[in-house]
């Protein structure tokens, strides 16, 4: 309507396309050439065989080839981002259902646990890694050892050895990420208007019933986020795995993004890193998609 | 009289959990806190008991605290590492807010040709991992810091001043530079969906007063922004206080690194000389100033996640 009471080409119109130009120009342009453009070259560079001095050689899909070939260390490294995607994911998600459901019941304390179970998710997954290396030591500081030694056992578990570190990481991963998800849920669950429930109650629908026939299908978007997010989460995963094994990962604990800094940034094979980023960024979409369309699907039955 | 005590027990237990996951919660970092006070020697003869400098106060029991937090603060190079942190992440945030609001605001109110490629282009990069783009942007920084230096090293010879080198590796430029472009994606996209609720009539105000598109913006739509800038600012503060990866892979000068890579690389001397009250010191130190965002912000923190996954 605006428009048309403009004359084209008027001096107002001349003004506001300067203005979008000189507000859109700078972000646009950071973003292009340090977000865009390098993102799109990972595609050229997984391409060639380079060890970033000589000349690059085009293998053409080699470096994927080579990644899926029976042997490879892509396989057990992505063998390790599922687990440490669905086993803690898992967990987390039903605590923080359970911890959401029983807050929103209007339960003394409610504000205290909300912000204390959020809390552990502000604090950077360095010092969350550094925490549980203390937590787990085998030396005389470690608390979880010292609480077995109360327990009667003489000897230390080494609980953070290649072997064990990746079941190590689960009470850590639950323990940061759970508040975060029961917050999410919690807001969903506050959103859900009161009738509903009474409606249900009277016609006489157990507190069990009404958490499987309301409050679950009405939260299924929030749900859907929930999940995207572990599964982006475990498909990145690299602070506590780098820093609890030293910055050197063993063939057994290597997850994608730590194989692939390796590959690159301490064997100099940069094709074959890249390789791994960009199979890492299609796991992303794929997951993504795939698990907003699964969900909307099974949201529509209601 | 069992029915009415069968539902009693429901609620008891799942409180008696709440309460449960409460003390597992909270008891590692108080955990953390109070052996921070302690000595090595003290820690190895009595690993979670109370510090001294608690169960009896007094100017003796207080000295392992003190040493602790010295040799984390000034011997490990600890406020090195806290400024660093300070400086990068306070002007990467400035330029975040500046930059994300301004494009936001132009997406989510003028109609132009290209707007919507411009807002997909945003979203894309929502989905973009710091992953793919770290590897051409190492190779790519280097180009184009020889570039740079072609660039401008020939007027400084020309003037005589002597040699410049540029470099985007080993700088705090070259890393916030980073931290603005990865960040604008989900500041732009959370913003234009904020702009979109403002009421349009201000903004028409505004402008039937004669002030122009510029001074609308900063005078009439930033502070009504307000809310929902302050709620991105807290996002993007704990997410680059706490960045790991990009710092890793482009500060090597240990003089420039941030707060979570000089924890990392004192936790491993540390433990390597089983110095535990330095470690703990310096966790405390690395966890403090989040927390102290978290206790003074939590309201809006936990506000804006809801507001921008239920919209979501």
């Amino acid at each position: 309507m605006r428009r048309a009471t403009r004359k084209p080409g008027g001096d107002r119109d001349r003004n506001q396309a300067l203005f979008v130009v000189s507000f859109l120009g700078p972000p646009v342009a950071l973003y292009a050439t340090f977000v865009l453009w390098p993102a799109l070259n990972a595609f050229r560079y997984s391409l060639y065989r380079w060890d970033g001095l000589s000349e690059p050689a085009w293998v053409g899909l080699g470096n994927f080839r080579a990644i899926v070939a029976t042997g490879s260390e892509f396989l057990p490294a992505i063998r390790n981002n599922l687990f440490l995607t669905f086993v803690p994911g898992a967990l987390t998600l039903s605590l923080a259902l359970f911890f959401a459901y029983t807050v929103h019941q209007r339960i003394p304390g409610a504000r205290l646990f909300r912000i204390a179970f959020f809390f552990p998710n502000v604090i950077s997954s360095v010092a969350v890694a550094l925490l549980w290396i203390l937590i787990y030591s085998t030396t005389d500081v470690g608390l979880l050892n010292g609480l077995l030694r109360l327990l009667g056992r003489t000897e230390p578990i080494a609980f953070t050895e290649s072997g064990n570190l990746l079941w190590a990481i689960v009470p850590m991963s639950v323990w940061s990420a759970t508040g975060f998800f029961m917050v999410l849920f919690l807001a969903a669950m506050e959103n859900i208007p009161e009738t509903y429930y009474e409606a249900a109650r009277l016609d006489g629908a157990s507190s069990a019933a009404q958490f499987r026939h309301i409050t679950l299908p009405l939260m299924w978007d929030v749900l859907t986020t929930g999940v995207v997010f572990l599964i982006v989460g475990g498909l990145k995963f690299f602070d506590a795995i780098f820093v609890m094994e030293n910055g050197r990962p063993s063939k057994t604990t290597h997850t994608l993004a730590t194989l692939l800094y390796s590959k690159v940034f301490q064997e100099y094979n940069i094709g074959y890193g890249t390789a791994i980023s960009v199979m890492l960024f299609l796991l992303v979409l794929a997951a993504t998609l795939v698990s907003l369309r699964l969900m909307r699907r099974e949201r529509l039955e209601y | 009289m069992t029915a009415s005590a069968l539902r009693w027990v429901g609620p008891a237990v799942r409180y008696a959990c709440l309460i449960a996951y409460l003390v597992a919660v909270l008891f590692p970092v108080c955990w953390v806190f109070y052996t921070s006070a302690k000595s090595t020697q003290q820690i190895y003869r009595n690993p979670f008991g109370l510090p001294p400098a608690i169960t009896a106060p007094g100017r003796q029991s207080l000295q392992p605290l003190v040493e602790n937090y010295t040799k984390a603060w000034v011997g490990s190079r600890f406020s090195r590492y806290f400024i660093n942190s300070v400086i990068v992440v306070s002007t990467s945030l400035v330029s975040i807010l500046m930059l994300g609001s301004m494009a936001a605001y132009v997406l989510a109110r003028f109609h132009f040709r290209g707007r919507t490629f411009v807002h997909m282009l945003f979203i894309c990069g929502l989905l973009i991992p710091v992953q793919l783009v770290l590897i051409p942007l190492f190779f790519q920084f280097s180009d184009m810091g020889d570039w740079l230096t072609r660039i401008l090293g020939a007027p400084v010879r020309a003037l005589g001043i002597g040699d410049l080198t540029v470099s985007l590796h080993d700088s705090h430029i070259g890393l916030i530079l980073i931290y603005v472009a990865f960040s604008l994606p989900f500041t732009v996209f959370t913003l234009t969906a904020f702009f979109r609720t403002l009421p349009g009539e201000l903004r028409e105000a505004a402008l039937i007063d004669g002030a122009g598109e510029y001074r609308t913006f900063f005078s009439v739509m930033m502070p009504l922004g307000r809310p929902g800038i302050v709620t991105i600012a807290i996002f993007n503060f704990l997410g680059l206080w706490n960045e790991y990866l990009f710092g890793l892979v482009f500060l090597n000068d240990d003089r420039l690194k941030t707060l979570p890579l000089g924890l990392a690389s004192i936790s491993m001397q540390a433990q390597y000389k089983s110095d535990f009250g330095l470690l703990f010191a310096a966790l405390v130190i690395a966890m403090v100033p989040t927390i102290a965002v978290y206790m003074v912000l939590q309201e809006k923190l936990t506000r804006g996640i809801t507001l921008g996954a239920l919209k979501g």
